[in-house]
Formats: C-alpha cells, structure tokens, sequence
C-alpha cells in the first residue's frame, strides 16, 4: 500500500529523518516505537503533507502514486488519515459541519454527489457509537474543551466517518487513561480490515496490548534501526531503548 | 491664519451642496442654521485631526455634489429582502423618502411619519436633540444640508420590524438622509437597515441617525453593509438612553469601497444595557473604520462591545472605540474587545480602543488582538480533506460567526450568514 524508501526531510535546515525505509501491505498493523526526538512525529507530519518540512531526497509511493507531488487535502482524499497527537482546537467551527465539509469535499473530487442528510447522520450515529463519543459533544465545537481522552475518541471517530485507506496515529495513547485507551482500540481494531493499514506511533508498549501489530519498527536518530515482531515491543518495554541507543552508536 | 483656510475649504465644498435647492419648513430653518454654524466652527478633516487619522477624507471632499431624487422606475430591491423576514419596509431614493416603494404599518403603536407631518412639539423634542449630533464635520453638514428623513415612533411592542432600505444611484450625487427613531416607555422596536447601490460613480452617502430609547424601552438597530463600487460611505449613529433601557446596533460589513461608521451611545438613565457588535472584512483595496463612543454618564449600567474583522488584500480596517465612565456612574460593567485577522501581507489593522474612567467602583475591560489565521488549524482541516480556501472560509467564519450569532432575528441571521459564507 505505502513504500517509502530513503525519505529524508528537514526542518529550518535541520534534518530529522535521515533515510527512512518502510513498506506496509494492505491489512497489515505497523507500531513505530522509540526514543523522544527520534522523528516519529515527524514522519506522520510528513505523510500527511505538513509543509514546514522539506523532504530533501527519497521517495513515498501510495498505491502506486507518488505521495510527496500531493497537497495535504489531497492525500486525506486518497485515502491517508493521521490521527494528531494533539488534536487542534477550532472554536466556532461544529464537528458535524466539519465533517460534513470534509466529506463532501472528498466525494466532490472523486465527482460523486455529496452524502444526503439522513445517511450523514445515521452514519454519525453509528460511527460515534463505536468509540462511545456522546451526542452532545458532536454538535459542540471541533475539539473545543474537550478532555484528553475525548479529543483522542474524536479522532478515531473522524478515522471512522472518513474511512482511510492508511490510518497514522501518532502517539494516540497518550495521555490516555486504561478505560480511554481499551475503547480507542476497539474502535480501531473495528475498522481494520484487509483493504486498509494502520501504522501506530508509540512511546510505550502498552497499547500494542491492544492494537496488536504485524510488525514493529525502532526509529532512531531519523532512520528505522530495528524491526520485528510484537515481541521486539515487549523486548523495548523490558529492557528500554539504552540497548537499541548503544548498537547503533557502536 | 489657518483658521481662515480651514473655513475657506469647508466653503468651497459646501457652496456646491448649498446651490441645492432643499425642503424648508419653518421648525427646521432653526436646525439647517445650527448645523451652518457648526460647520462654521469645525475644523475641516484632514488626517491631522485624531478623529481622521486613519480615514482619508479627500477622496470625498474633493468632488462637488449634487442632489438628485431620481424616480423610481428601474429599481430592484429584492436582493436585500429577507427570505420569510414579514417587516413593514421604508424606502428611500438617493436620500429622499420614497413612499411608492413604502410599505408603511397602519397601527397606532407605530408612526412613520415625514418631517411634514411632524407636529412641532416631536421636532423639537428629537430634531437634533442628542447629545454630540454635531461634533463631526460631517453630521454638521447632514443637519444643515439632511435631504430628508423621517421620524418613527414605537409606542408599544411593534409586531414587525422595520427593513428600512436606502438605494443610492448616479455620479457625484449626495445622498444625506436624516432619520430619527423613538422608542416610547415600555416600547420595543427593531430596525434592520440595508442598502443598495447601482451606477454609482463619486457616490457620496452621508447619512445620521438618532435614537431616542425612553424608559424601560428595547430598540436593536441592525445595519447590513454590502455595497457595489462607486460609493463612499459615512453614517453616524447617535443614540441616547433612559432609564432601564436596552440599545443593540449591530454592524455587518461585508464589502464597500470607503466606509467609515460612528455609532455613539450615551447613557442617561440608570440600569441600563447598549450592546454594540460589528463584523468586517475588508478586501483589496477596500477601507472601513469604525469610530465608536459608549458614555455611561449614571450608574448601575452594562455595555457589551465586541467588533471583529478579517483584512485581505491591500485592504485597510478602522477600529477606534472610547468608552467613558463618568464622574458618579457608579457600578459600571463596561467591557469592549476587538479582534482581527490579517489575511496578507499587505493588510493594514488600525485598531485603538480607549477607556476614560472617573468614576472609581466599576468592572471595565477593554483588550485589542490582531493576528493572522492559525495555521495549525488550516492543516488540521486540510489533513481531513477539506481545501486550503474552505479550511481557511471556514475558519473565518468561525471567527466572524461570533459576532453574526448575536442577531436575534432568525430569518435576518440566516441572511447573514449565508452572505458571510457561513451556514
């Protein structure tokens, strides 16, 4: 589905990933694990087409496009979804005029009609259900006073409404209580299926308890230093990441 | 020296507009006459004068005016009719009140009335008679050069609003209507004002507005500004309040070349509330300013001031409010914000807001912000397949729609909104 190969980007002049190799199949989970400053972020940035930061060399290829020619809102209608670590607070804008905007903006480029109300909202219904965000919260403002943990569900819920081909989330279980992060999971655990992939961007192993990964990948100094299975995560979680940090630098 | 400079330039523009031939009435000879004087007394606006600082005039001074109350034969309004809105319609023609256009109440709550038909004892009572009508040049020349007006007077709770409509045509044509509303004891009375515009070339609008809200009254005075090039406009808004009284004038300004509005409050009764809201969102090379004046002069009063604005383009944005507390005025809750979003580079953001106090037991704040759109939240909506402009439409809305959502007509906030581009 997503092959990057030697992905090098920067930031004012300060190169973060330096050389990233993945490659990620249709129905396959991916975890992304490492230190703080690794660049984990900032390859979901990237995919996603956030442009203060220049890709300098390499090449993403996105069911057989070539991703980095595309505009952010042209990526998310392609069918790539990043969930953000923090998710942007946008007073005044509703969650349901946003997402009805975001949907029929994606079906107007594909030159399809735009969703007709009552199959929007029965589809917010059942899609909000999923992750247990409460009715009162869809009509309120885009994240706007939302707790930790209910910006989370509404992304995932977003996720849901918009149905990606590839889903990133970055760092989704943090800050997240074990309730939160049990029914984040199952949420996305639900909409996997083997048409789409989802690559999990994680400091901590524990919700890989959940969301069990194919593989797992170590990000360091800006390149993937390591990969596995689910047990390499356990192996992390164990031991830290002081041994991956003196390999590397050997 | 100067002195005789400034006189022979208010001369030299005014001796055009004064070859005009005007309705005279013996109750308002003494009125023309007054605002003759005044301008006699004003220094001609230059930017030099703090309250012209930011707003050229010249572009307005330097053509010669006439007056023309064309026929009414070619002209559409539909356009500024609210869809669902039933409202008694006033019409006036390059500042003349056009009674084939009308549609007037019949109800004894409310008078719409012209000047003529006006008894002495109303002239006298309201003519004029707010406080600071006369402090600007330019509603100085209104009083002594008005085209003409009329008088409205709630007496009761009206059961429509009134859509008063103003329809400006022609090529160095002035228009200056002088209009004066009166909400009776226990009355209540909303307003919406809009205007249109076609084949205006050196247009000149210059119209004033006075508010009487009596005792225990509610008036809410709605403008909606969206005209077409060719017309430079200036309205004033002088309001004066009694006794647990409530005023509300909202401002939306959606596109005019050169607009320049004042909205001024006085407070002259206790336990009163003034609401003043304003949206704006100049484009290109676009100019409007708004001057506004709240004075609580008693106490135990409350003032709600917000007014925000996008700027775009080459486009300039006015904003200049005082708020004074006098001596006395007692347990003031005075809060006024304005907040902008600059669009491009090019973008001029004038905004000043003042606050005088004299009085030592009150609430007031006042703050100014003037920033450009978040663009994390731009590439947060665009991450979810929205375009840069509607990420950015939307996003505008949001924060313009603030202001929009005070409107407490459905049918009118619906028409705005969708001007606005909202939903």
């Amino acid at each position: 589905m997503i092959s990057i190969k030697n992905l090098h980007a920067s930031i004012d002049g300060k190169e973060i990933l330096k050389g990233i190799n993945l490659e990620v199949k249709a129905g396959e989970v991916h975890a992304i694990m490492g230190p703080n400053g690794s660049g984990k972020s900032t390859l979901s940035s990237v995919l996603a087409g956030n442009e203060d930061y220049e890709i300098t060399e390499g090449s993403v290829d996105f069911m057989g496009e070539d991703l980095l020619e595309y505009s952010t809102e042209e990526r998310a209608r392609m069918g790539i979804f990043l969930a953000f670590q923090y998710p942007i607070e946008i007073p005044g804008v509703s969650n349901m005029n946003f997402l009805r905007t975001a949907i029929n903006e994606t079906r107007e480029s594909k030159g399809e009609e735009p969703i007709a109300a009552k199959e929007f909202l029965a589809m917010v219904k059942e899609k909000s259900a999923l992750v247990e965000l409460d009715n009162s919260l869809l009509k309120r403002y885009v994240n706007e006073g939302f707790s930790g943990g209910e910006k989370k569900r509404n992304e995932i819920f977003q996720m849901a409404m918009l149905e990606p081909k590839l889903a990133i989330l970055d760092e989704t279980d943090s800050g997240l209580d074990i309730d939160a992060l049990k029914i984040v999971s199952h949420g996305v655990n639900t909409l996997k299926n083997k048409d789409n992939a989802t690559v999990v961007i994680t400091h901590y192993q524990r919700l890989l308890d959940y969301i069990v990964p194919d593989f797992v990948h170590v990000l360091y100094k800006g390149k993937i230093v390591k990969s596995g299975t689910k047990e390499l995560a356990l192996e992390l979680e164990e031991k830290g990441y002081d041994w991956i940090k003196e390999e590397v630098n050997a | 020296m100067s002195s005789t400079l400034t006189t022979n330039k208010t001369q030299e523009f005014v001796s055009h507009i004064a070859e005009n031939k005007l309705a005279v009435w013996n109750e308002l000879t003494a009125i023309r006459e007054s605002g003759l004087e005044a301008l006699a007394q004003l220094e001609f606006p230059t930017t030099r004068d703090e309250y012209w600082k930011y707003s050229r005039t010249t572009k307005i001074t330097k053509n010669h005016y006439h007056f023309n109350p064309i026929a009414s034969a070619n002209i559409d309004l539909s356009e500024v009719r609210i869809e669902g809105l039933d409202a008694y319609e006033i019409v006036m023609v390059n500042g003349f009140f056009n009674e084939e256009l009308s549609s007037l109440p019949k109800t004894d709550v409310l008078e719409v009335k012209s000047f003529e038909e006006c008894t002495t004892e109303e002239l006298t009572a309201y003519f004029s008679q707010n406080l600071d009508t006369m402090s600007n040049f330019f509603s100085a020349l209104n009083t002594a050069y008005f085209s003409e007006g009329i008088m409205i007077i709630a007496k009761g709770v009206c059961d429509k609003p009134i859509h008063l409509i103003h329809y400006s045509e022609g090529e160095k044509v002035i228009s200056q209507p002088r209009n004066l509303f009166v909400t009776k004891k226990n009355a209540e009375l909303s307003i919406i004002k809009s205007s249109v515009n076609k084949n205006t070339a050196d247009f000149f609008y210059n119209s004033v507005n006075e508010f009487f809200i009596g005792e225990n009254s509610h008036m809410n005075y709605y403008v909606i500004q969206n005209y077409e090039e060719g017309i430079n406009v200036m309205s004033t808004n002088v309001a004066t309040q009694e006794k647990n009284s409530t005023f509300s004038a909202f401002n939306y300004t959606l596109k005019g070349d050169w607009i320049r509005n004042n909205t001024n409050v006085f407070v002259k009764g206790e336990h009163c509330e003034s609401n003043l809201y304003g949206a704006y969102q100049p484009k290109e090379k676009q100019h409007i300013d708004n001057h506004t004046i709240m004075d609580h002069m008693m106490p135990n009063c409350e003032s709600n001031e917000q007014y925000k604005g996008t700027v775009a383009d080459k486009a300039t944005g006015v904003f200049n409010g005082k708020v004074f507390v006098r001596k006395d005025a007692q347990k003031i809750n005075a809060f006024q914000s304005n907040n902008n979003i600059l669009l491009s580079d090019d973008a001029t953001m004038n905004s000043k807001p003042e606050l005088e106090i004299y009085a030592d037991d009150v609430k007031c704040s006042h703050g100014s912000t003037s920033g450009q759109l978040d663009e994390e939240a731009v590439f947060y909506l665009q991450s979810r397949g929205l375009s840069k402009e509607s990420a950015t439409a939307l996003l505008i809305g949001a924060f313009l729609g603030e202001v929009v959502e005070k409107i407490k007509i459905p049918e009118l906030k619906e028409k705005v909104l969708g001007m606005y581009g909202m939903e």
